[in-house]
């Protein structure tokens, strides 16, 4: 596995704007991405040889629709869209999450099969309220969820944080200061959705509250839009018009949480451990080799509890990290520097991804961590599917 | 057709070949668990193949109907149509007497949001929710478990 070690490079990120409700197509928000990450690496459609991305709508959110271009957009339909399909090598399309995708094209282009591969990620919010559970029965895993209300994503987990907060004694303003100081570095992000838009604390202890002990200001915000990061080679990115960031190495989960439940606090330690352990072995690196973490947030929990599966800080003190300010700007480790998925917007661990290259190749403006050599991003919970990756700043040639 | 049967149900589980004879027995007020007859572990949800060891050899037994509260949250805004009118709703983790972490979904009832302890000794009863429904529910346990 080390022979990866920093042999494929992030050499160009390129965003749409980041939106509710656009009057364009996913379609040409996701071709609009791709071709602002080519730009940024100085390289046109004409070199890319590889698309890959996790196509999927969330599972739950009004219309669950499918159609091309419009609910989906498929590395296929868009390597026809940008009329690059005669020449792609390889395109993938996982089933899990995008950084899975993102994973492949790293092995594509270092055994050779593809010189540059953009991994993107489009993502359509339907019309319709997210806790809308319609049908009438419920089959397969959601006969055991569904029946008792437990059908939506935030119920689940607000069902890890109440038992968190009940062994470790918490409670919702333990976490105002993170939320507030997330809310903070999305506003000092150009790509952030809600830039322009800073939080109090009590704006989030009075929040709407969907699953006490979960607030909406605990759930991601769900965008209209596509990001994209393009890869290559490490050698070739030295000689593009960006400086490189450096993919030193990933890993990712295959614990699962017992099947009658979504999720379990238990289930999540052991799985971010697992996710931890397999980095370390990957990169020869540990909890302590980092200037900032990207860490998920599809839900805001997640957070602590990936500090604490990563070894930052034990069990249980996570939210006492977030607390105290250390994961703050300026802190002992800068948390989502760019806002992740709670501000900058919903892009299933592509604002994690992106914001580790802003942050070792010194792009990170009023939000930079001064001279930051190593980032690390955790995507998704811990559980199967998750992925880490370790991101480094180019010091070699 | 009358009013009444217009109403909007919560969602209903539909059982499959794995998992009718739980819902056959919770119709019957009985808390049916899947458990594995070649190493014995409890299963729950049930599946084609013991995720301990593998074996295709399942079959349901019926438990003690005593857990304990593993956690839960309390929902504020209705999750179907069905749950309008039973807000707060809690809905629960609960762990079942016979093994750890064999956890069950579900929801208290007969409980306040504010008597909830993790752990709290919590008991099975039977929701018949339609004549071939009923789903299980915990209270909690009317002596210690």
């Amino acid at each position: 596995m080390r022979a990866f070690r920093d042999r494929i490079a992030v050499a160009g990120i390129g965003y749409s704007p980041l939106t509710r409700r656009p009057e364009r197509s996913l379609a040409s928000l996701a071709a609009e991405a791709v071709d602002a990450a080519l730009a940024d690496a100085g390289l046109d459609r004409r070199a890319l040889d590889g698309l890959a991305t996790s196509p999927s709508m969330p599972r739950y959110g009004g219309a669950k629709g499918t159609v091309e271009g419009i609910d989906v957009v498929t590395p296929w339909a868009l390597g026809e869209r940008l009329g690059i399909h005669t020449h792609t090598r390889w395109t993938g399309s996982t089933n899990g999450m995008v950084t899975q995708a993102f994973m492949e094209a790293a092995m594509a282009i270092a055994s050779g099969v593809c010189s540059h591969v953009v991994v993107y990620r489009a993502l359509h919010v339907p019309p319709g309220s997210y806790i809308n559970y319609e049908n009438r029965y419920s089959v397969g895993p959601e006969q055991w969820l569904a029946p008792f209300g437990f059908s939506g994503p935030p119920s689940w987990a607000a069902s890890v944080v109440k038992r968190y907060f009940e062994m470790f004694g918490y409670s919702r303003a333990d976490l105002a200061r993170y939320i507030v100081d997330n809310r903070a570095n999305t506003c000092r992000n150009p790509n952030g959705f809600w830039r322009g838009k800073p939080l109090a604390a009590d704006d989030y202890l009075n929040a709407r509250m969907i699953a006490d002990p979960m607030s909406i200001l605990d759930c991601d915000i769900p965008v209209d839009g596509c990001a994209a990061l393009l890869l290559t080679s490490t050698e070739r990115a030295r000689d593009l018009k960006r400086k490189p960031a450096l993919l030193t190495g990933f890993s990712a989960g295959t614990h699962s949480p017992p099947t009658g439940v979504p999720m379990t606090l238990d289930d999540i330690w052991i799985g971010c451990e697992q996710v931890a352990a397999r980095l370390w072995e990957a990169t020869g690196l540990g909890p302590s080799d980092f200037d900032t973490a990207q860490l998920y947030d599809g839900f805001a929990p997640f957070v602590y509890l990936w500090l604490e599966g990563l070894g930052i800080v034990p069990r249980g003190e996570g939210l006492a990290f977030l607390r105290d300010g250390h994961g703050s700007l300026g802190g002992k480790l800068p948390v989502n520097t760019g806002g992740g998925a709670l501000g900058e917007g919903r892009l299933h661990g592509m604002t994690q991804l992106a914001e580790a290259v802003i942050q070792v190749t010194d792009r990170g403006g009023e939000r930079q961590v001064p001279g930051a050599r190593r980032a690390i991003a955790t995507i998704s919970n811990g559980l199967t599917k998750a992925t880490a990756f370790a991101i480094s700043r180019d010091e070699g040639q | 057709m009358t009013v009444e049967s217009e109403a909007v149900l919560r969602p209903l589980p539909l059982g499959d070949e794995v998992s009718e004879a739980f819902w056959d027995a919770a119709k019957a007020g009985r808390l049916d668990i899947q458990r594995c007859r070649a190493c014995r572990r409890w299963n729950h949800a049930p599946s084609l193949a013991c995720p301990t060891c593998g074996s295709e050899d399942l079959g349901y037994e019926t438990v003690s109907g005593k857990g304990s509260l593993f956690t839960w949250c309390v929902l504020k805004e209705a999750p179907a149509p069905g749950f309008r009118d039973m807000l707060p709703l809690i809905v629960a983790i609960v762990e079942l007497a016979e093994q750890p972490h064999l956890l069950l979904s579900t929801n208290i009832v007969g409980a306040r949001e504010e008597e909830l302890r993790l752990g709290m000794p919590l008991e099975v009863t039977f929701e018949r929710v339609t004549e071939d429904c009923a789903l299980p529910q915990f209270r909690p346990a009317r002596e210690a478990a």
